[in-house]
């Protein structure tokens, strides 16, 4: 009824009333256009930046540039091998700490927690996503490194030291900066984020699937395991590996405890580089045009590409988790 | 079956314990969401092998019933029941009750479908192995027979390894009493079991249940009058979170005692 009145009145306004604009519409096309060609205008010039400027490392060393691990600014010899196992092997000790303490805090907000603390914790699992690098960095050189030297390392060598594999794990002097200090930093930095993910896929299972497993006996511990977890398998690895890509580029915090030594070796404990802080470290002391300055450009793209690759991995993961997601519903 | 019916009725007044004919008895239940009073003071008796029809109009209460009865409901904060729901002998909404037994003892069927994401068979066996041991022999053995109890077997028995969710929807809800009854539950609550499904496979699940009834007691909460009157051996009708009325079938369908029940069945509202 309403309507049938109301239209006669609104068409009369609409249809004569305003002529098309001319200007306006076209202009802000072309804003909102110029916005989205201009993200891809500056990745694409810093993709160009860091390929050209690294390219007389290239062309000086060729593939070697990957496997050397010299790092020699006196003799001129550079390689990246050195920091490229820093930044994989602390990215991946982070996720082995960051993994377990994600997953059992979105498990325990997901179907454990009463509501109350479950939004007080979610609450502060986010604020810690939001505590600048450099704050963790600081922390970190002055609480976590003295507590590596003087207790983890000691006790792990108390410990371990006699059994053959784990002790070289353990080896070398506490000097408690290195690739263990740093995961650890990392892990709590992206701990948050893949506890967002992880908490957000579980929270996506329909709550009828969880019931029925409840239904036939299971315990929560079951239901996750044998139907939530399976559930949303892709959505977790997504989430991991989100994090992963965060854990390799991050620079601050890690350049605060990990030692700066282009090293390569068995013992977490050891000082090491990741190509971040490498960079961070060395640019300062880069003369343009020196082919120090073009192998650190080039580490750049490097680490570029692996960010790249793992970004994409995590998405295609997530994607695919949630269209499968969908199909199920 | 229709015995078990009049019992009921008869005990409703006297309240003499025919004990050994009860799979489940209702005493005095209230249940709150928070603070809405969801059901008043409920009493009722659920006969051993036989089927019980739940009605009425939506939100009178019949699943918050049903959530109660295998204590469901505990997973949400928040929900509270008061009085008693006696099963074996014992008081299921007291502290202390072991839920996950409880849960495999009564056992639930959704509205929707609810294959997990897994294989046929690993539907079947995820119940059974959560509370017993088996050979593999032995489970493939128990797969086979839940299966053909639910008439499945033979639209199955070549993919078994594939995965549940791609079955059609009659199949899965099938699929998913077939994984309810291979726990050897004593009782299976049904949730509207077939308001998702096209009529053949409704008649499908409803033939099953009159075979079913010779083992299980079975409760059932439904939406549809003709299938209440279909299966059901006793029939409760809930409105606004009181029971109004149960009684065996037959009668619950021709002679009311009250004028709800009478306005509802024959339409006026709901």
């Amino acid at each position: 009824m309403d309507v049938s009145t109301q239209q006669p009145v609104q068409s009369a306004v609409l249809k004569p009333g305003r002529p098309k604009t001319l200007t306006g519409d076209p202009f802000f096309r072309g804003l909102v256009l110029s916005a989205g060609v201009g993200v891809l205008l500056i990745l694409g010039a810093v993709i160009v930046v860091m390929v050209v400027g690294g390219m007389p490392a290239f062309g000086q060393f060729g593939p070697g540039f990957l496997i050397s691990k010299v790092w020699n600014p006196v003799t001129q010899h550079f390689g990246a091998a050195a920091p490229v196992f820093g930044t994989i092997a602390s990215s991946v000790l982070a996720l082995l700490i960051a993994v377990p303490l994600s997953f059992g805090t979105a498990f325990w907000l997901t179907t454990l927690a009463p509501p109350a603390a479950s939004s007080v914790i979610g609450m502060a699992v986010q604020l810690l996503a939001a505590v600048p690098s450099i704050i963790f960095g600081m922390w970190g050189f002055f609480v976590l490194v003295p507590l590596v030297a003087h207790y983890v390392q000691p006790a792990a060598k108390a410990l371990f030291g006699h059994v053959p594999v784990v002790s070289v794990l353990i080896s070398g002097p506490p000097f408690g900066t290195g690739l263990f200090t740093a995961a650890v930093i990392l892990a709590i930095m992206i701990m948050p984020s893949i506890t967002a993910v992880m908490r957000d896929v579980f929270a996506s299972i329909p709550s009828v699937l969880r019931e029925s497993a409840y239904g036939l006996g299971a315990t929560r511990w079951e239901v996750m395991r044998r139907v939530v977890l399976p559930w949303s398998r892709q959505g977790v690895v997504g989430g991991i590996v989100l994090g992963m890509g965060r854990a390799m580029g991050e620079t601050m915090a890690v350049t605060f405890v990990i030692g700066d030594s282009n090293h390569i070796g068995w013992s977490i404990f050891a000082p090491a580089n990741t190509i971040a802080s490498l960079i961070a470290l060395e640019f300062p002391e880069s003369p343009a045009g020196s082919l120090k300055l073009a192998s650190l450009m080039a580490l750049g793209a490097i680490l570029m590409a692996i960010s790249f690759v793992t970004l994409w991995c995590s998405r295609m993961l997530l994607a695919r988790g949630q269209n499968s997601t969908g199909k199920r519903s | 079956m229709s015995e078990h019916g009049v019992n009921s009725t008869l005990s409703e007044g006297a309240k003499t314990a025919t004990a050994p004919e009860l799979a489940l008895q209702v005493k005095n239940l209230d249940f709150y969401y928070g603070k809405t009073h969801a059901l008043h003071n409920i009493s009722l008796d659920f006969p051993l092998r036989s089927v019980t029809g739940m009605i009425g109009p939506s939100g009178c209460g019949k699943s918050t019933l049903l959530r109660v009865l295998n204590r469901m409901y505990d997973l949400y904060p928040g929900q509270k029941a008061t009085g008693e729901v006696i099963f074996d002998g014992q008081n299921i909404l007291a502290p202390g009750v072991d839920l996950n037994l409880l849960r495999s003892r009564i056992g639930m069927v959704f509205q929707k479908p609810t294959p997990f994401p897994m294989s046929i068979y690993d539907n079947i066996a995820f119940g059974i192995r959560l509370h017993e041991r088996v050979s593999s022999s032995e489970m493939d053995g128990r797969v086979e027979d839940a299966l053909r109890r639910v008439a499945l077997w033979s639209e199955v028995k070549d993919r078994l390894k594939s995965n549940a969710t791609a079955m059609s929807g009659g199949q899965q809800q099938r699929l998913c009493i077939a994984r309810t009854i291979a726990t050897h539950p004593e009782v299976i609550l049904l949730d509207e079991p077939t308001s998702a499904l096209d009529p053949v496979s409704t008649a499908r699940i409803e033939e099953l249940l009159d075979e079913l009834k010779a083992e299980f007691t079975i409760i059932m909460v439904t939406h549809n009058m003709q299938q209440a009157a279909r299966c059901a051996d006793q029939v409760a009708f809930f409105y606004l979170g009181d029971l109004v009325e149960i009684d065996n079938t037959d009668r619950m369908f021709t002679t009311p005692r009250e004028r709800r029940t009478q306005d509802y069945i024959t339409g006026r509202f709901g």
